[in-house]
């Protein structure tokens, strides 16, 4: 089964993902920081299909977590998405050069975020 | 992020000349959640220098911005009482004429990741297995084309691999266990007896149709809803002249030629709308 990684340091935020992953079909694996993320990352590479990514969390940033996911040659080639309050175009691009597929701005409806994950895993959106 | 007015416009503008999608007002969000990625990775600062570089480069960017505005949204057998008739009435009729013509043409005009016309295809063996091969002519003397102006989406329709997800939508157990190979965990493939019987091609709408057809049933479902009533009007012009006298037209469940053209008359299939090009039209 296919599994989605939320990274994020909201508790809330985690389990709305998780339902909007479960609703898809998806299971959704969970960690509420950058550290913990890479780690879960590192253990279920070969499972996990997009990382959903927070920008602003204690400790490592969204932004720091991308660049070090994506300098590890294990696992960068697993797409990230960003999800992030931060939706200025500065923002996003500078998610986008460090190699992030997509980004979803908060808050988001449910339907905004089950179509941005089709899009992210390239499955088209709705 | 707020895309501006005139960034939005030029987009907008663009893409309705090289698809006829119309992006309507208030639909900011979909330039922007779509195209930013794009727009970043072709090194642009904002959407008007992506726009210059659409207009001075008719490369694969152009294609690339196409098809990441069209809507694909699609499924299994999408509405049923369509496909009631369809395996009812239509394929039995299409059968029939299989036995007296040499090939029966079938044609999904906007075929997304090819549900559409797999589905039309799994039908059509089914029908041939139910009547236990006896008198029902080969498959091989239908033809299905299946075009789309996206290329990502061919690319999924003519590999006819699927995740559990895009599986889960429509598609019958029965159908599932016969019509398609395991491959992996979570892949299933369509049958090689199926995939053969479509042919996939990249097409826009907009364009020509000389050298298409002639049809006996043509499938152009839910696409002309993201155009203008000039550009309906002048697709459906191009479809009835595409279909053979008896030839039947399928649309949307919510969609009407009415208004657009007066060549075509309703005919009830079943519980389902189909059109066909009106005597001496
Ligand atoms: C919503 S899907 C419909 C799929 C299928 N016919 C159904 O009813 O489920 C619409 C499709 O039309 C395609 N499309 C949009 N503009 C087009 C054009 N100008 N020419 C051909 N296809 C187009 C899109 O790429 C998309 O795959």
């Amino acid at each position: 089964m296919i599994k989605l990684l939320t990274i994020d340091d909201s508790r809330t935020i985690r389990r709305v993902i998780s339902g909007i992953g479960a609703m898809l079909g998806f299971e959704v694996l969970e960690a509420e920081n950058g550290a913990e993320g890479l780690a879960v990352l590192g253990e279920h590479v070969h499972e996990i299909g997009l990382v959903l990514l927070d920008w602003n969390m204690p400790g490592m940033n969204g932004l720091e977590v991308l660049k070090s996911a994506k300098a590890n040659p294990r696992i960068r080639h697993i797409p990230v998405m960003m999800v992030t309050t931060e939706g200025e175009r500065d923002y996003i691009i500078q998610a986008i050069q460090a190699g992030a597929v997509h980004y979803q701005t908060k808050p988001f409806s449910q339907e905004e975020m089950a179509t941005r994950i089709l899009e992210a895993m390239g499955m088209g959106g709705a | 992020m707020a895309i501006s007015r005139e960034e939005f416009d030029l987009i907008r503008s663009f893409v309705h000349e090289h698809s006829g999608i119309q992006i309507g007002e208030g639909k900011e969000y979909l330039v922007e959640n779509r195209l930013t990625v794009l727009m970043v990775q072709n090194g642009c600062k904002d959407f008007i220098e992506l726009h210059k570089k659409l207009v001075a480069d008719a490369g694969p960017l152009r294609a690339k911005v196409v098809d990441a505005m069209t809507t694909n949204e699609t499924l299994w057998f999408r509405d049923a009482s369509f496909f009631s008739a369809v395996s009812d009435f239509i394929v039995p009729q299409l059968m029939e004429k299989a036995a007296r013509q040499p090939q029966v043409r079938i044609w999904s005009a906007a075929c997304s990741t090819g549900q559409e016309p797999y589905s039309i295809a799994m039908l059509l063996d089914h029908a041939r297995r139910k009547s236990r091969g006896q008198q029902a002519p080969p498959l091989e003397k239908f033809q299905i084309l299946a075009t789309d102006i996206s290329p990502s989406v061919l690319v999924i329709a003519a590999a006819g691999r699927y995740n559990q997800l895009a599986i889960s939508r429509g598609m019958r157990e029965a159908f599932l266990e016969r019509y398609f190979n395991k491959t992996g965990t979570m892949a299933y493939e369509v049958d090689p007896a199926i995939r053969k019987l479509v042919t996939f091609q990249q097409f826009n709408l907009k364009n020509s149709f000389d050298g298409l057809g002639p049809f006996d049933l043509i499938l152009c479902r839910n696409v002309l809803i993201y155009f203008s009533n000039e550009l309906k009007a002048e697709i459906y012009r191009k479809l009835h002249a595409r279909l053979t006298p008896d030839g039947l037209l399928a649309i949307g469940a919510s969609e009407s030629p009415r208004g657009y053209t007066s060549n075509f008359e309703q005919v009830m299939v079943g519980g389902a709308a189909l059109f066909r090009p009106k005597k001496g039209s």
